[in-house]
C-alpha cells in the first residue's frame, strides 16, 4: 500500500507539469512534432516538481499543515483543469494521434535499427539500476544529511516549513527557528523529499529521494525532446540522451541521491534548451518558458543564480549575432581582466579583502576531465566538435549555445584559476560539481555542433550522382 | 562497406594497434615469460619496525608518530631475470610518505639495495625493477619501508613479483579498469574509473583509439567510399569509444547495485541504518530519542570526529539540534540552560562529576547535568 501512495504521490508532479505545458504550448505547434511529446514528459516533470514546492509554501504560509489531501487534491484538480484546457485547445483525438506517433520506432533499418532499441535498453538498465539504489540506500553523501534533508525531517514532523539560521541567530533564538549546516539552502529540494514522505506515510530517508531519479529520467526525455525540436534526427537525439543518462558523475548524484548539483543541471539544461526553442521561434511562449526554467535554478541551489548569468550572452548574441559577439568577448575579457588585477593587488573594501590567489590545480583537473571515469569521453567530445565545428559556432543558429557554453566554461574556470572565488558564493561547488552543472548542455553542444559540421561537410562534398540518377534528373529538367 | 562499419572497423583496429604500442613500450623484456607471477600475503610479511596487527586479510600498520619508520619485510627466494616489476599492494598510505623499497640478493649477500617507491591516491606505483644494478642473482628478501606522516593506519594487502609479460601486461591495465570502485565520501565529486592507480586510464585509452581511427576512416573513405560520409563514420568512432567505456562504468554500477541490495534489501528505513556505516551511532541515537521529550527539545552534539558528530545530529532531527559542522568546538558552557540536552559521543575532556551532578568542560567550567543515558563511547545529559 505505501508503494502505491508513494508511486501515486510521485506522478504527482509530473502530472501537474505535463498539464501545464500542455496549457501553455502553442496549440499551432502539432503534438506529433519531432520530441514535442518527450519535451513535455521531460520538462513537465522539471515544471510540475516547482509548481508542488510553490503549492507547499503557499500551504505553510497561510497555516494549513502538511498532508497527503492537503497538497495532492487542489493540484489534482489543477492538473484535471489544465489537461481539459489543453484537450478542449489542441483536439483531444489529436493528442491521443500524436502519443501514438511520438513512441513509435524512428523510419530506420537494419543495424541502425537495431541500434536504436539497443541504445533504449541500455539506457532502460541504467535507470533501472539507479532505481535500486535511490529505493535502498538511506541518505548518504554528507552535505544532504547536514544542509539539506535536515530541513526536510523538521517539516515532515512539522508539517509546515520552519525558519532555519546560522548559529549565532539560533543561539540568540528562543528554539523557534532550527540549525543546520546550510541554513540558506533553498526549499525547493527538501520540500520535493517532504511531499515524497507524505505520500509515503512516514520518514524514509531512502525513499524520499526517488525525485532525484525521477528528475534523471525528465533530463534525459528533455534533452531527446529539446533535440528533436531543434532538428536533430531521431538516432542523433537518442544518442544525445544517452549521453547524458550515461555520465558517471551525474549518475553518482543519483544513486547517492541529497545533493542540489544534478537538479540544477537538469533546470539549467532545460533552460537553455527552451531557450534555444525561443531562439528559432522568437515567440513569447518559449521565452516565457525559458525564463521561468531559468528563474527556477536559484530556487535549487543558490549558485544557480550565477548559471542564469550565464544565460545573459546567449540571450545577447541570439539578439544581436554581430554586435552581441563582440559585446561577449569584451564583457568577458573585462571580467578576466578584473580577475587578473584583483589577483595582483590587495583591495580591502569595508573590511573584506577582495585579493584572489591564482591557484589552478592542473593536474586535478586534467585528470579529472580526460583520465579519470566521471565524464566517460564528454570533454574530448566537446573539444572535437568545437574543433569540427567552430567556424558554424561563431554564428547562428549554433552561437547562442556555443556563447552559453563558452561562459559556461569561463565561470568555471574562474573557480579552477582562483578556489578562494567560491567563498563570494555561499554554497559554491568545488570545479568537478561546477561541471556537472553544465555537462547536460555540453553534450547538447557536441550534438548540435556535430549536427552542424556535419551539414557543412556534406555540402562541401555532395554525394556524386549515379548516372541512372543523373540521367532521370536531366529527363526531369527537361 | 559502409560508412559506419568502416569507422567501427577502424576504432578496433585502432585500439588494437595502440594496446599493441603499449606493450612493446612497457614490457622489458620476453612477451611471453615461463615463470608465472609470485605474490605473498599480509600472513607471511613480518613488521620489522613499527607495530600493527592482521585484521582480516590486511595488516593493519598502526599509525606512528610523524617521521617514525615502519618496516615491512619478506622472505623471498626468485630469480631476479624472472620478476621485472614489484608490486605492492598498500591502501591509506599518506601522498607525502617516504617510502622505500629493499632487496637482497645471493649475489651481495650483506648489501641492502634500495629504490624510492611513488605514492599515488594512496596507493603504491608498481616498482620497475628490470633496469636496476643491483637486481641481480637470487632474491632472497624483500622490505618496505614507509616513513610516514600521517596520523592514519596503512593497510598492507600484499605483494606480488611479476615477470611483465605482454599477456600479464594486459591483464593488469584490464584488472585496474574493472577494479570495483564502491561509493565513498567521494564519489559525489570523482568517479576514479576502476582501481585508484592506472597506468593506462581507459578514457585516455580510447580517446585515443578514436582520434587514430578518424585519421584512418578519413584515409580509407578517401579511397573506397564517398567523402561525404565521412561525418557518419566519426560520429560512429565516437559512439563507439563512448560505449566502451560506458560499458565499464555500467559493470560497475551493476556490482554496486547487488552490494547496496545485500546490505541493505528488504530492511525498513531503520533496519537501513543499523545496517549503514554508523549503524552503531543509529543505534545509541535511537537509544538517545527514547530519552528525550516529544520534538523540539533542544540539543547540543559534541564529537570528536566531524563524521559522528554531523551523523548524530542528523539522527536527532527533528529536534532543535545544534552541533559544529566543520570543527570540533564545544558550545559555550553559558549556551546550555535549564531543559537543554547535551549528546556527548567518542568526545575526550567532558566530565561528569556523578555525586555532585555536575559537568565539566575543557575550559573548567562547570554545568549542573543528569545523565538520562551513559553507553560505551556516547552519553546523554539534561542540563539543570
Amino acid at each position: 500500500m505505501d508503494s502505491v501512495t508513494l508511486s501515486l504521490g510521485l506522478l504527482l508532479p509530473w502530472a501537474l507539469g505535463v498539464a501545464a505545458l500542455l496549457a501553455a504550448r502553442d496549440a499551432a505547434r502539432p503534438l506529433a512534432a519531432p520530441g514535442e511529446i518527450t519535451w513535455l514528459l521531460g520538462a513537465g516533470y522539471l515544471a510540475g516538481a516547482l509548481l508542488l514546492t510553490f503549492w507547499m509554501r503557499a500551504l505553510s504560509l497561510a497555516g494549513v499543515r502538511f498532508g497527503a489531501a492537503a497538497i495532492a487534491l487542489p493540484l489534482l484538480a489543477v492538473a484535471g483543469a489544465l489537461l481539459i484546457l489543453a484537450w478542449r485547445r489542441g483536439g483531444g483525438a489529436r493528442s491521443i494521434g500524436a502519443m501514438r506517433e511520438a513512441f513509435a520506432p524512428p523510419a530506420v533499418t537494419g543495424l541502425a535499427r537495431a541500434f536504436w532499441w539497443g541504445l533504449l535498453a541500455w539506457i532502460a538498465l541504467r535507470f533501472a539500476l539507479l532505481a535500486l539504489e535511490v529505493a535502498s540506500r538511506p541518505l548518504f553523501p554528507w552535505e544532504a544529511w547536514i544542509g539539506w534533508a535536515t530541513k526536510a525531517r523538521v517539516w515532515f514532523e512539522f508539517g509546515r516549513i520552519t525558519e532555519f539560521v546560522g548559529a549565532r541567530e539560533w543561539f540568540a533564538a528562543t528554539g523557534n527557528a532550527w540549525f543546520d549546516a546550510s541554513p540558506a539552502n533553498p526549499a525547493t529540494l527538501p520540500l520535493l523529499q517532504v511531499w515524497a514522505s507524505i505520500a509515503l506515510g512516514n520518514w524514509d530517508d531512502a525513499l524520499m529521494n526517488w525525485p532525484w531519479w525521477q528528475i534523471a529520467v525528465a533530463l534525459t526525455l528533455a534533452v531527446y525532446g529539446g533535440l528533436r525540436r531543434l532538428g536533430a534526427t531521431s538516432l542523433e537525439a537518442l544518442v544525445g540522451a544517452y549521453f547524458v543518462a550515461s555520465l558517471p558523475l551525474a549518475n553518482a548524484h543519483v544513486a547517492l541521491a541529497g545533493y542540489a548539483d544534478l537538479p540544477l543541471a537538469a533546470y539549467f539544461a532545460v533552460a537553455v534548451l527552451a531557450f534555444l526553442q525561443w531562439a528559432g521561434t522568437r515567440t513569447l511562449r518559449d521565452a516565457a518558458l525559458a525564463a521561468c526554467f531559468a528563474a527556477a535554478c536559484p530556487l535549487i541551489k543558490i549558485v544557480g543564480a550565477v548559471w542564469l548569468l550565464a544565460l545573459l550572452p546567449g540571450v545577447t548574441v541570439a539578439l544581436a549575432p554581430r554586435q552581441g559577439r563582440k559585446l561577449v568577448a569584451i564583457a568577458l575579457g573585462v571580467i578576466a581582466a578584473a580577475l587578473v588585477v584583483l589577483a595582483q593587488t590587495s583591495f580591502v573594501v569595508a573590511g573584506h579583502p577582495l585579493h584572489l590567489d591564482f591557484a589552478p590545480a592542473w593536474t586535478s583537473f586534467s585528470d579529472s576531465l580526460f583520465l579519470l571515469g566521471n565524464w566517460n569521453l564528454l570533454w574530448y567530445g566537446v573539444i572535437g566538435a568545437a574543433l569540427l565545428a567552430w567556424r558554424q559556432s561563431l554564428t547562428p543558429p549554433l552561437l547562442p549555445l556555443a556563447a552559453i557554453v563558452a561562459t559556461g566554461l569561463f565561470l568555471v574556470s574562474i573557480l579552477l584559476f582562483f578556489p578562494g572565488s567560491a567563498q563570494w558564493l555561499a554554497d559554491a561547488p568545488g570545479v568537478d560539481r561546477a561541471m556537472l552543472h553544465l555537462a547536460p548542455v555540453l553534450v547538447v553542444f557536441m550534438v548540435l555542433a556535430f549536427r552542424a559540421f556535419d551539414a557543412r561537410w556534406t555540402a562541401a562534398h555532395p554525394l556524386p550522382i549515379a548516372p541512372d540518377a543523373a540521367s532521370a534528373t536531366a529527363a526531369t529538367q527537361r | 562497406m559502409s560508412p559506419a562499419t568502416i569507422g567501427l572497423a577502424s576504432f578496433g583496429g585502432a585500439l588494437l594497434l595502440l594496446l599493441l604500442g603499449y606493450v612493446v613500450l612497457t614490457a622489458p623484456g620476453a612477451w611471453f615469460p615461463a615463470a608465472s607471477p609470485q605474490s605473498w600475503g599480509p600472513r607471511d610479511a613480518s613488521l620489522t619496525r613499527g607495530s600493527g596487527a592482521i585484521d582480516g586479510d590486511v595488516l593493519m600498520i598502526d599509525a606512528a608518530e610523524p617521521g617514525s619508520t615502519a618496516v615491512l619485510s619478506i622472505k623471498a627466494d626468485i630469480r631476479s631475470t624472472d620478476y621485472r616489476a614489484i608490486a605492492w599492494r598498500l591502501a591509506n598510505v599518506p601522498e607525502q610518505a617516504d617510502v622505500r623499497m629493499f632487496w637482497r640478493s645471493d649475489y651481495a649477500p650483506a648489501k641492502m639495495n634500495s629504490v624510492p617507491v611513488t605514492v599515488a591516491a594512496g596507493h603504491l606505483l608498481p616498482v620497475d625493477v628490470s633496469r636496476e644494478a643491483t637486481w641481480i642473482g637470487r632474491i632472497t628478501g624483500l622490505a618496505l619501508a614507509i616513513r610516514t606522516t600521517g596520523a592514519q593506519p596503512v593497510q598492507f594487502l600484499g605483494v606480488t613479483a611479476k615477470p611483465r609479460g605482454a599477456l600479464e601486461l594486459l591483464h593488469d591495465r584490464a584488472g585496474e579498469w574493472l577494479a570495483f570502485e564502491s561509493w565513498t565520501g567521494v564519489s559525489m565529486n570523482t568517479i576514479t574509473g576502476g582501481a585508484a592507480v592506472q597506468d593506462l586510464p581507459l578514457p585516455f585509452l580510447l580517446a585515443a583509439a578514436a582520434a587514430l581511427a578518424m585519421l584512418a576512416a578519413l584515409l580509407l573513405l578517401r579511397r573506397f567510399s564517398p567523402i561525404a560520409s565521412l561525418p557518419l563514420a566519426l560520429g560512429a568512432i565516437f559512439v563507439a569509444a563512448w560505449i566502451v567505456a560506458d560499458l565499464r562504468w555500467e559493470w560497475n554500477l551493476a556490482r554496486q547495485a547487488i552490494a547496496t541490495r545485500d546490505q541493505y534489501g528488504g530492511k525498513d528505513w531503520q533496519g537501513k541504518h543499523l545496517a549503514a556505516e554508523d549503524g552503531k551511532l543509529f543505534a545509541f541515537i535511537e537509544n538517545v530519542r527514547a530519552k528525550l521529550p516529544p520534538a523540539p527539545a533542544r540539543i547540543f552534539v559534541v564529537a570528536e570526529a566531524h563524521y559522528f558528530r554531523d551523523r548524530a545530529a542528523y539522527h536527532l532531527y527533528p529536534h532543535n539540534v545544534h552541533f559544529e559542522p566543520y570543527r570540533d568546538m564545544l558550545p559555550p558552557s553559558a549556551a546550555l540552560r535549564a531543559g537543554d540536552y547535551l549528546v556527548v559521543y567518542l568526545r575526550r575532556g567532558i566530565q561528569y562529576d556523578a555525586k555532585a551532578q555536575r559537568l565539566r568542560f575543557p575550559d573548567g567550567s562547570t554545568l549542573a547535568a543528569e545523565v538520562q543515558l551513559a553507553e560505551a563511547g556516547g552519553a546523554l545529559f539534561a542540563i539543570r
